[in-house]
């Protein structure tokens, strides 16, 4: 049977139209891409990981889903500050009862935007967005920027189903209406299929920003900016007149702006730029979320909880700090004593230092397949793969929410969903701490 | 040779982190790698590989080269995954995320092996022999 209109749960695109038909072991895939297809494949291959481990005396073992769920609930009720890390690729109902279990303990909650888009969000917080949701760029834009991001690699459909290529109501002939920067130090293949690449130096955004500010307040930029950035106050010049120009213009943001030196800085700069230029045309700004779920989580934490991402629930109520509560520095500081990982592979995106902690203490990672967050797990719980075994919600790269629903089923008996797992560990957790 | 790390997404490296396969040969051949310039590359020696170390000295990874066009003199690009982020800077200037674009590096010609990243994990961040 062929299933359409199947949500994809990779990335931030979360692509609506992809057809999947299951046949005896294969799947066959269409419309996804690259990533998206071999996520889908995930669903039929070899190494899934299909029972539940635990590491004991060094050596990993077999266990079953009851033993496997008490070890982890031990190792989070005893406890005193645990880290829950609840990454992306799954369901905000499944983050939802993770951020329970973290306020339950008093431990730190935390998802892949603060190892991503976490400073863009802070620049949000400072300076207010001009955004948009995808369609309004796709129907309006004939300019679109891509600053800091290699769309092509990084969300391979985002040009050809919401940013350059398709017809809009206003941009009729699609990619002939519409021009497109890139901004970005290394000349990617968005680079190369951009009509103008500023190739500014690493670590060089804010300069570049503000020179542009300057330029749009009909000032003139001081000239040892070219000397900074390397880009020529004459191309500035015409990349502002361009916008001006322009009917809508769609910027679209990755991490080139929010992790280099600047991080917050860079993207508050940016969104007061987006302000100013809507004195003289439509201007948004947009963040390209790479991973998956990640905009679900700052839309539920925020809603529970009042904070996006790195809350600390150590006093009782809810605390954010970035840099003090956010994962990355509470293991760095090595302010938590055991972590519970969940589909996200983060010894493998932290830097040594951190994930050097994270091996060290007791950590449950709940994964498909193996990686090194589970090769450095003391508990492996198998995950459920959200969109595809189970349904939920994910909230697309523009906060806009969309729910799924499954083509098949969960392959554990012991579990639907990972929230459903989740759930289990929670039940478990709270029979410990009461008992 | 002092240089600034970029790192990043490359097609090949997401699908094969999205499909499972960190620990195949392909996906150390795609990210354990780190692209120069030529005039980089040959200030360097024309090395077959490199070790990238961070800032503080304290970590070091050897990758495999490329040579590039993509990237300027003094900028080196490493493709998101284990082997950058040993190297990469872990201070978040209060914002909670890592230097993961511009890092300050140094890179030197190396003979070291090229670990699997299984091997990372086993012997740089659990202490295994
Ligand atoms: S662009 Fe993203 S959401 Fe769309 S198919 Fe590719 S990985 Fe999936």
């Amino acid at each position: 049977m062929v299933y359409k209109n199947i949500i994809c749960p990779v990335c931030g695109g979360s692509c609506d139209d992809v057809q999947v038909e299951l046949k005896d072991g294969t799947i066959d895939v269409q419309n996804a891409c690259k990533m998206g297809n071999a996520k889908f494949q995930e669903v039929v291959s070899s190494h899934r990981l299909l029972k539940p481990t635990i590491r004991e005396n060094g050596k990993v073992k077999d266990v079953s889903w009851d033993e496997a769920l008490e070890m982890s609930a031990d190792i989070l009720a005893n406890s005193k500050r645990p880290l829950f890390f609840l990454g992306s690729e799954t369901s905000c109902e499944a983050q939802e009862v993770g951020l329970h279990i973290a306020e339950y303990l008093g431990g730190v909650a935390d998802s892949n935007a603060t190892i991503c888009h976490g400073p863009t969000v802070m620049g949000i917080q400072e300076a207010g967005c001009v955004g948009s949701t995808a369609g309004q760029a796709k129907n309006r834009a004939d300019m679109i920027i891509y600053w800091g991001v290699n769309a092509l690699e990084s969300m391979p459909r985002h040009m050809s189903k919401y940013g350059v290529f398709p017809r809009g109501y206003w941009a009729k002939k699609g990619r002939f209406d519409r021009t497109m920067v890139t901004v970005d130090p290394r000349k990617t293949p968005t680079a190369v299929a951009s009509d103008l690449h500023l190739q500014l130096k690493p670590n060089t955004d804010y300069e570049l920003l503000s020179a542009l500010f300057t330029i749009l307040n009909g000032k003139e930029p001081h000239p040892s900016v070219e000397e900074i950035t390397g880009i020529p106050i004459p191309v500035m010049k015409q990349t502002i007149e361009m916008m001006k120009e322009s009917n809508y213009v769609g910027i679209f943001v990755g991490l080139g702006v929010s992790s280099s030196y600047g991080k917050h800085r860079n993207i508050e700069i940016a969104l007061n730029l987006v302000k100013e230029m809507n004195n003289y045309t439509k201007c948004n700004l947009g963040a390209l979320r790479g991973h998956c779920n990640v905009a679900g989580f700052n839309q539920l934490a925020s809603y529970l909880y009042g904070y996006p991402f790195g809350i600390d629930f150590g006093k009782g109520y809810p605390r954010y700090n970035p840099g003090e509560t956010t994962c990355v520095d509470v293991l760095r500081e090595k302010d938590v004593d055991a972590a519970f990982v969940m589909s996200a592979d983060l010894v493998n995106h932290i830097p040594a230092d951190a994930a050097k902690y994270l091996a060290d203490i007791p950590m449950i990672c709940l994964d498909i397949a193996p990686c090194p967050s589970t090769t450095a797990s003391d508990v492996v719980l198998p995950g459920v793969i959200d969109a595809m075994e189970c349904d939920g919600t994910f909230y697309r790269l523009d906060n806009v929410p969309v729910h799924f629903e499954p083509f098949t089923d969960s392959p554990f008996p012991e579990t639907k969903s990972n929230e459903d797992t989740l759930k289990q560990l929670f039940a478990k957790v709270k029979a410990k701490k009461e008992a | 040779m002092e240089a600034l790390l970029n790192t990043g997404s490359t097609i090949d490296e997401g699908r094969l982190a999205k499909g499972g396969n960190k620990y195949s040969e392909d996906y150390k051949t795609e990210c354990a790698v780190c692209w120069v310039c030529a005039e980089d590359f040959a200030a360097l020696g024309c090395p077959e590989k490199v070790k990238v170390t961070s800032r503080d000295g304290v970590h070091s990874v050897a990758v495999s080269t490329k040579v590039t066009e993509s990237v300027k003199s003094g900028h080196v690009f490493i493709p998101r995954s284990i082997w950058a982020n040993v190297v990469v800077e872990p201070s978040t200037f209060s914002t909670g995320s890592p230097l993961y674009k511009g890092s300050p590096v140094s890179v030197e010609p190396t003979d070291d092996v090229v670990m699997d990243a299984e091997e990372i994990v086993l012997k740089l961040y659990m202490g295994e022999e």
